[in-house]
């Protein structure tokens, strides 16, 4: 099990009133598995990985790591997992503006001192796997929507974590492109043993999953195994 | 093109910065917390990592152009005045302290009411030459020496700070109480005494600027004068002077050999200053005699103000420019905050985000300081020449001189400091944000 949620609780106070993101959520995600928790805007899919991507302390319930209670670990040992073990995917791409293609996909190798030669070797490798060969020089604001979440992927992917976590990856992108991110992501958990965990409303994603969450009010309402 | 020719310079030393600071949180951060030693890496990859985080400042105030175009001229705009007036204070305070090094344990003697800066009268007082003879009398005087001072202000020029020269009449023979063991250049030699000969001997600075050498004329007064020797010496105010026997002076200046408006009593023993100080004041109406000590606090009160006012100065323009500098930080912070966050969530430590905006503030403050020094130099040298009629020119290939290498090292260094510490707020505000908040909200 490479994380396992229980009975993950997160509360927000706006105002007077206290919203319920995430409500007792119990979950298990395999390893080397492609996971799509689907739902609507609201439904606290977002929280939800922010939860299990070791962003944010639950109110209450516990998120295991690798079976390690990452509740006990301080902010430092939390970082170092997700410098390592996480690649995040966000909706709008964040990639970093001031830097190219092949900068953002070296900066999280940069953040885990590895030599230079070797990330520049392995950021140029992930950006022809994701099919981005002739782009390694452009900034963001120089490519395409499709462009940037393939360079977004490839920085997930830098240090070769057991985990992706990608939250609406498609949102931001025409029909076609986003199929092509899917099909991408699916490859990439299939040739790489990666798990990714996919926060979608896109109903495609959730066919191609192996698991299939769905979220409503902060509670998983439905769970599909194989 | 500019970030190609910057970066080597900045990457130099802003590793070592930012090395040092890291180093002041990770030693802050052990004692405060406790926390275990961080691992070392190689010395390739830290500098690497650096070097990305000294690149990735420099775009980014690069990207927000104006805007850092503007923070760097509030910066560079406070560094001249800094320099300007501390360059132009630090002088004049040096040159009237040099002042007081002349007749060193010796007596000056000044009519009553007589405005004296430091060993020289400078406004009114005369006396009559008998005075010196009185002063010789004196028990406890050794030899007494009258002397003619006059500083020359150039009236048709602006508003002058400081007398363009000096000319001092001085018996013949006794030229080493005024200059010491100051000798003249090669070629040169002391007056005769004779004053119909009309020989005078310059300083350096003078002789420069109106390119004048042995047996040049000078003009003082409407009189030709002969130059028979020129001082070597760095004196600001030797530099300056124009050295005549006494006579001669009092021709010039009076049209009669009677008055003078100094005498310098020089006392038989050492530590017996103050005694015939007063013995002189008692014995002889209508003299001031003032001791080094006494010279000396005359003038200090005066030179503690202005150097307070500089400071105070300094101060309120180092306050502003960091105000202006942490202002712009926190506009750029609030601006990327989706950056920071997603640098926070792919594992960088909150050190590095610290670190970032500390880098990008410090760079701000170099470059504004390094353009601040360049031109504030530039305006102590207009200030000085404004102020003295002396010619642009010739401070120029004295720029050292009057704006000192340690002096712009201190401005550069303490401007870097400055920005540094307006920094730390939103240092703090871009490594302490909540990265699930910031996510959530920025779609």
């Amino acid at each position: 099990m490479i994380v396992e949620t229980q009975e993950l609780t997160r509360m927000y106070r706006l105002g007077a009133s206290v919203i319920m993101a995430v409500n007792k959520v119990s979950l298990e995600i395999k390893e080397s598995t492609f996971v799509s928790i689907a739902g609507p805007s609201g439904s606290g899919k977002t929280t939800l990985l922010h939860l299990i991507g070791l962003n944010d302390r639950p109110t209450s319930g516990k998120v295991f790591f690798k079976n390690e209670d990452t509740s006990l670990l301080s902010h430092r040992e939390r970082r170092e997992i997700r410098l390592r073990n996480i690649g995040f995917v966000f909706q709008t791409f964040n990639l970093l503006p001031t830097l190219t293609a092949l900068e953002n996909v070296e900066l999280p190798m940069a953040l885990a001192k590895i030599p230079p030669k070797l990330q520049r070797e392995k950021a140029i490798q992930l950006l022809e796997a994701v099919g981005l060969t002739g782009r390694l020089q452009h900034r963001s604001k120089e490519l395409s929507t499709g462009e940037m979440q393939r360079v977004a992927i490839a920085r997930a992917l830098a240090n070769d974590p057991l985990l992706i976590l990608a939250d609406e990856p498609t949102g931001e992108l025409d029909s076609e492109t986003g199929y092509e991110i899917i099909k991408l992501l699916l490859r990439l958990c299939r040739t790489h043993k990666t798990t990714v965990v996919v926060a979608t409303h896109d109903e495609r994603v959730a066919k191609a999953s192996d698991v299939k969450y769905s979220m409503r009010d902060g509670l998983i309402t439905r769970d599909v195994g194989l | 093109m500019i970030i190609k020719i910057l970066l080597p310079i900045l990457i130099i030393f802003t590793p070592m910065t930012t090395r040092i600071i890291d180093r002041i949180i990770y030693v802050l951060r052990t004692i405060v917390i406790g926390l275990k030693p961080i691992q070392s890496s190689k010395s390739s990859e830290r500098k690497d990592y650096a070097t990305r985080i000294t690149m990735m400042c420099l775009r980014n105030l690069l990207r927000r152009r104006f805007r850092t175009s503007l923070c760097l001229f509030g910066v560079s705009l406070a560094t001249i005045f800094i320099v300007a007036i501390g360059a132009t204070t630090t002088n004049y305070t040096a040159v009237i302290r040099e002042m007081n090094i002349f007749f060193s344990g010796d007596v000056v003697v000044v009519a009553e009411g007589a405005m004296v800066i430091q060993a020289f009268p400078v406004m009114g007082g005369n006396l009559p030459v008998s005075v010196a003879e009185k002063v010789q009398q004196v028990n406890g005087v050794k030899t007494a020496v009258p002397m003619l001072v006059r500083f020359g202000y150039q009236v048709e020029a602006v508003i002058q700070l400081a007398p363009t020269n000096v000319s001092i009449g001085i018996p013949p023979g006794n030229w080493s109480v005024l200059v010491g063991h100051t000798p003249l250049k090669p070629g040169g030699n002391w007056p005769s005494g004779d004053p119909g000969k009309k020989e005078v001997v310059v300083g350096p600075s003078l002789a420069g600027q109106y390119d004048l050498a042995v047996s040049s004329k000078v003009k003082v007064e409407n009189t030709s004068l002969t130059v028979i020797g020129i001082l070597d010496t760095r004196s600001a105010l030797l530099s300056r002077s124009i050295i005549l026997p006494l006579k001669l002076a009092q021709r010039l200046y009076y049209g009669h050999t009677m008055w003078i408006n100094m005498v310098v009593a020089k006392p038989e023993e050492y530590g017996i200053q103050e005694q015939v100080a007063n013995r002189i004041e008692e014995g002889i109406e209508g003299l001031e005699a003032l001791t080094t000590h006494e010279r000396h606090e005359i003038i200090e009160p005066l030179l503690h103000d202005v150097e307070t006012w500089t400071l105070g100065l300094n101060s309120v323009l180092s306050l502003l420019s960091m105000i202006l500098v942490t202002t712009v930080a926190m506009m750029n912070v609030s601006e990327r905050r989706r950056d920071f966050a997603t640098l926070d969530a792919i594992g960088a430590p909150k050190s590095a985000i610290f670190r970032m905006v500390i880098t990008e503030t410090m760079l701000i403050g170099l470059l504004g300081g390094l353009a601040g020094i360049l031109l504030g130099s530039i305006a102590a040298i207009l200030i000085a020449s404004f102020y003295t009629n002396i010619p642009l020119s010739m401070f120029f290939f004295d720029l050292f001189n009057i704006v000192s290498p340690l002096f712009m090292m201190k401005i550069l260094a303490s401007t870097a400091a400055v920005s540094c510490v307006a920094g730390v707020i939103p240092a703090i505000a871009a490594s302490r944000m909540n990265i699930s908040e910031v996510l959530r909200s920025e779609y």
